[in-house]
């Protein structure tokens, strides 16, 4: 009896052991007769072990290869004569190779089974590679139950090794690819998404709304740049092609402080390299006018910036309401500058301005409320003395492709909230107004500004409006004040979720949903290995792991886009270095403060264009830029010609009498530098062109040549001076002649024939 | 240049128009040139791919447009005149065609640069010692009336550009940087002076004084008289 069931024992144990044995020397065999794509399938599973690389990389290499298999066949069919030689071409290829490899000739015999062993060994590589993935992922392979953790994680740093490789290499990740997508940098691992050896974006998603999350020192910076780098590359390229209108980068940085003027800096030159011929830092180096708003917009804009109340309170809001309408609204023209609407703000200037009117109505408010003026006037000599110059003109956002408006949100929040609304209302405008620009609203940190100027409703306006809205803060909570906005916000994100390492990436995972996996239970034996019965079930996981986001190191972000995830590796923009310095830049003279001068207009004359108004007592100068941000130091965003005063005087609108201001940048003129130090820095100018005047010699060398220059007269006007005759004489002494020296019906040819 | 008439090749060629006529045959004998009556006045050449490639020049090889034809002949007829005079080979002065500021250009597509109609360059060695030595100017032949704000954008545009053409777009307009072209001479038909100078007016005096106006030589004329 006990033999019997020794026997059966035996038996019970030596059947699969023996089928087991069976079934690898049978492999083995087949393997050993098909040894170049085992070997080609061996080396293929290897090197996607070492690199991380998905089985879909392995499956289109084999793809890759089907020209050259294809080749090879047409070359065995032409050979043969016959097509009907095809069928029997693989084995006659793989007969020839063991023949020339006993012949003693490795090198032909590997020539020979090529075609058919490369692409036949990556299909089998990329079958074996899938199977193991899927079996570590389901727990169904490996020999302890730590294999598959295992297994993952040493993947994970194949994959971030060669990601790492990638993005070393130069060249290999560019900024965009060939059909304009923005590159972010090399694919770590992604879920959900398609695989490929770098991560891009199609442009129209970045023409949707963003939000990018990320801790201080996780790379955030270098993702934005990134991004808004490759958003100009690439909406230049389709200006370029007429594919589009120009791009408008706006950049609102809400921190702050002296960093922010650093990434400015390195914006400026990314943007250079991208494209962007001019990015202006506002308020450091260039200004916005509040002014330009149309009146409508102006004064919504104007009662906004300041803060009331409610209940009883939205009495007197009523009143500074339709003040602050009179004085917008007067028969003169909106107000200028903020001195001419403070000035605006008195009861004898609205009085006089009304007065022509005939207005009863309008007039007797103005007395009505003139015990309440005074206080108005002196909440907006506050708030436009907290704003700064920054918003008083003259600039707009037409005058460069990128803005990088820098908000003392830190510092200064309730300044910064009024200068996001004011900003914000501007750019509003900007877009509304008829420009055709392609607008990307960059804000980072907006929850630092965002009491009076709620996110959603940004991101609801900007929908609106056209504009794209990119949102990044340092963790979800600073996303917004209350957790519906922070939902809201990141439902609205239809061009994707960044998030970097930050300690709470769960809301955020999330929203990138659940997948189905093979959850397999096996039994474990004493030794802790993995007996060979056990159960599978499907199970529900995050697509977006969340511990795999707390442990992200520097410079690897996960993008979570359409329930799927990619972990990429980001790539680095290095701008250009600072232009050289032409000129030694001279120490900046000390800011005096200059006292406020009314400058209003007669309020019963109107006025065709702006009054030359000086700005507020100026008691806050405005930030100076870094050192580095001066002219002398690099490019800065050139002021428009048609907005800078000229040398030697005020602006033309600018009456005589008016004294001279910051509302224009000044020039080189010694006489206003230290007038208006406070609002613009003294910067060296650029070097004058070299040619102002004529050099000696110049004039006679043209006139020899084609002539004096003609006197100025109507078209086809052809006489001139004898004066002019006598001066058209060459060194030779005699004129040339000219085009209006042939007869009349040539000059008509000449101008009908048509020109450039 | 895209091609020239026989009466301004003699007038480079410095002989006459029959010898230039003889020298345009055997080009085109040769395959290096084809000539044709392509409008009013002396017959055109033009060199086709081969003798582009003869002369080094990567240029597409295309018959000079019909309805440019009168402003390469104002072009030519202006380089011609410049030429002539003693303070251009004492200078050493050379001419940069549009065609060859187009070409650094590539294949772009959506050029948004303005081409000057040619580029002077003088060198700063030059042993005359001009005062206008190591100056670069942008020469526009304006046969026709554009607007005068049209005008304005072009000049400023030209007057105001600091890279060279075919540069990355950020290299075009670098503030601080001296500009390209230190003076614009445009040379005008008498119906496009008015314009070009009411131009100039709009300029800031510092620039207008940059901006140098003649009028077209009386060769530039392209008329039915000048066939050789």
């Amino acid at each position: 009896m006990i033999r019997r069931y020794l026997a059966w024992r035996f038996a019970g144990w030596l059947l699969p052991a023996a089928w087991r044995l069976a079934k690898a020397l049978i492999l083995a065999a087949a393997a050993l007769a098909a040894a170049p794509a085992t070997l080609v399938a061996a080396a293929a599973v290897t090197l996607a072990w070492r690199r991380g690389w998905p089985p879909g990389r392995l499956a289109r290499a084999a793809a890759a290869c089907a020209p050259m298999l294809a080749a090879w066949l047409a070359a065995v069919a032409v050979a043969a004569g016959t097509p009907a030689a095809l069928p029997a071409a693989p084995y006659r290829a793989w007969l020839g190779m063991w023949h020339d490899a006993a012949a003693g000739r490795p090198l032909l015999a590997a020539a020979v089974i090529a075609p058919l062993a490369i692409p036949a060994g990556l299909a089998a590589g990329a079958l074996a590679w899938s199977r193991r993935i899927r079996a570590m992922e389901s727990g169904s392979s490996g020999l302890s139950p730590a294999s598959a953790v295992a297994f993952d994680l040493r993947q994970w740093r194949h994959q971030v090794a060669t990601a790492r490789a990638r993005i070393a290499a130069p060249g290999s990740v560019p900024l965009n690819t060939g059909n304009g997508s923005v590159v972010a940098g090399a694919v770590i691992r992604s879920v959900g998404h398609r695989a490929g050896p770098v991560a891009s974006l199609p442009y129209q998603r970045m023409r949707s709304h963003q939000v990018v999350i990320g801790a201080t020192g996780t790379g955030k910076t270098t993702l934005l740049l990134r991004l808004w780098a490759g958003f100009m590359a690439a909406a230049q390229q389709r200006y370029a092609a007429g594919q589009g209108p120009r791009p408008l980068l706006v950049v609102l940085d809400c921190k702050g402080g002296a960093d922010a003027r650093r990434i400015a800096d390195r914006a400026r030159r990314v943007l250079r390299e991208a494209g962007a011929r001019s990015t202006a830092v506002w308020p450091d180096e260039a200004r916005l006018s509040l002014w330009d708003l149309p009146p409508g917009p102006l004064i919504t804009t104007l009662l906004d910036l300041i803060e009331h109340g409610t209940g009883a309170a939205a009495y007197y809001t009523d009143v500074m309401e339709a003040l602050v309408a009179l004085a917008v609204e007067a028969p003169c023209g909106p107000p200028r500058s903020a001195q001419e609407l403070r000035d605006r703000l008195d009861a004898g200037w609205l009085s006089l301005a009304y007065a022509a009117t005939g207005q009863a109505a309008d007039l007797a408010l103005i007395r009505s409320s003139a015990r309440l003026l005074p206080d108005i006037a002196l909440r907006y000599r506050a708030l436009f003395r907290r704003l700064g110059a920054g918003l008083d003109g003259p600039g707009g956002f037409g005058d460069a492709d990128a803005w990088y408006c820098i908000l003392e949100g830190t510092s200064e929040p309730a300044v910064a909230e009024g200068q996001a609304r004011a900003l914000t209302d501007l750019l509003a405008q900007f877009a509304t107004g008829g420009q055709d620009r392609e607008i990307l609203l960059a804000v980072d940190e907006f929850s630092a500004v965002a009491r009076r100027l709620p996110i959603w409703g940004l991101y609801e306006r900007a929908r609106s409006l056209g504009l794209a809205v990119q949102v990044s803060a340092q963790s979800w909570p600073g996303l917004a004040q209350t957790e519906d906005e922070r939902n809201r916000i990141a439902a609205a994100a239809d061009g994707g979720l960044w998030l970097l390492r930050t300690p709470y990436p769960e809301p955020v995972t999330a929203l990138a949903g659940q997948r189905k996996l093979t959850d397999t239970s096996r039994r474990l034996r004493r030794s802790r290995v993995w007996s060979e019965e056990g159960q599978g079930r499907t199970a529900l996981a995050p697509v977006a792991d969340p511990a795999l986001i707390r442990g992200l190191d520097t410079g690897q972000v996960a993008y979570i886009y359409r329930g799927g995830v990619t972990f990429i590796q980001i790539k680095r923009l290095i701008g250009s270095p600072p232009a050289l310095p032409r000129v030694t830049a001279p120490e900046p003279p000390t800011a005096e403060p200059r006292p406020a001068t009314a400058s209003t207009p007669d309020p019963a004359t109107p006025r065709a264009g702006p009054a030359a108004a000086s700005p507020d007592g100026a008691a806050r100068p405005s930030i100076a830029p870094p050192a580095w941000a001066t002219r002398a130091h690099g490019p800065v965003w050139p002021l428009p010609p048609e907005r800078r005063p000229g040398p030697s005087g005020p602006p033309a609108r600018q009456p005589p009498s008016a004294p001279e201001g910051p509302r224009e940048r000044p020039e080189s003129s010694p006489g206003n530098s230290s007038e208006n130090s406070a609002a613009w820095p003294s910067t060296p100018e650029p070097p004058p062109a070299p040619a102002d005047r004529r050099p000696p010699g110049l004039t006679a060398f043209l006139d020899a040549a084609f002539g004096p220059e003609p006197a100025a007269g109507p078209a086809g006007h052809a006489a001139r001076s004898a004066s002019d005759q006598a001066s058209s004489r060459g060194a030779s002494g005699a004129r040339r002649p000219t085009v209006t020296d042939g007869p009349a019906k040539a000059d008509k040819a000449i101008e009908t024939e048509g020109g450039p | 240049m895209h091609g020239v008439q026989l009466d301004l090749l003699a007038a480079i060629m410095r002989t006459s128009g029959s010898s230039a006529r003889t020298t345009a045959t055997r080009w085109q004998q040769l395959g290096l040139a084809d000539t044709a009556r392509l409008g009013p006045g002396a017959p055109w050449v033009w060199l086709t791919r081969f003798g582009l490639t003869a002369c080094g020049r990567p240029y597409r090889a295309i018959p000079p447009a019909l309805s440019r034809l009168a402003h390469l002949r104002a072009v030519t007829a202006a380089r011609l005149a410049l030429e002539r005079e003693p303070e251009w080979r004492a200078g050493g002065a050379w001419w940069c065609s549009e065609r060859r500021l187009s070409s650094r250009l590539g294949a772009r597509g959506g050029r948004r640069d303005h081409l000057p109609d040619g580029e002077i360059h003088w060198p700063d060695d030059s042993p005359a010692g001009l005062a206008w030595a190591g100056e670069c100017w942008a020469v526009e032949a304006e046969l026709t009336r554009k607007t005068a704000a049209r005008t304005t954008a072009i000049m400023r545009e030209l007057l105001t550009r600091t890279g060279d053409y075919g540069v990355p777009a950020a290299e075009v307009l670098v503030p601080g940087f001296r500009p390209r072209h230190d003076r614009v001479l445009y040379l005008c038909s008498p119906a496009a002076r008015p314009t070009v100078q009411r131009a100039r007016a709009a300029l800031a005096p510092p620039e207008a004084a940059r901006v140098e106006i003649r009028l077209l030589p009386p060769s530039a004329r392209l008329s039915r008289g000048d066939d050789p």
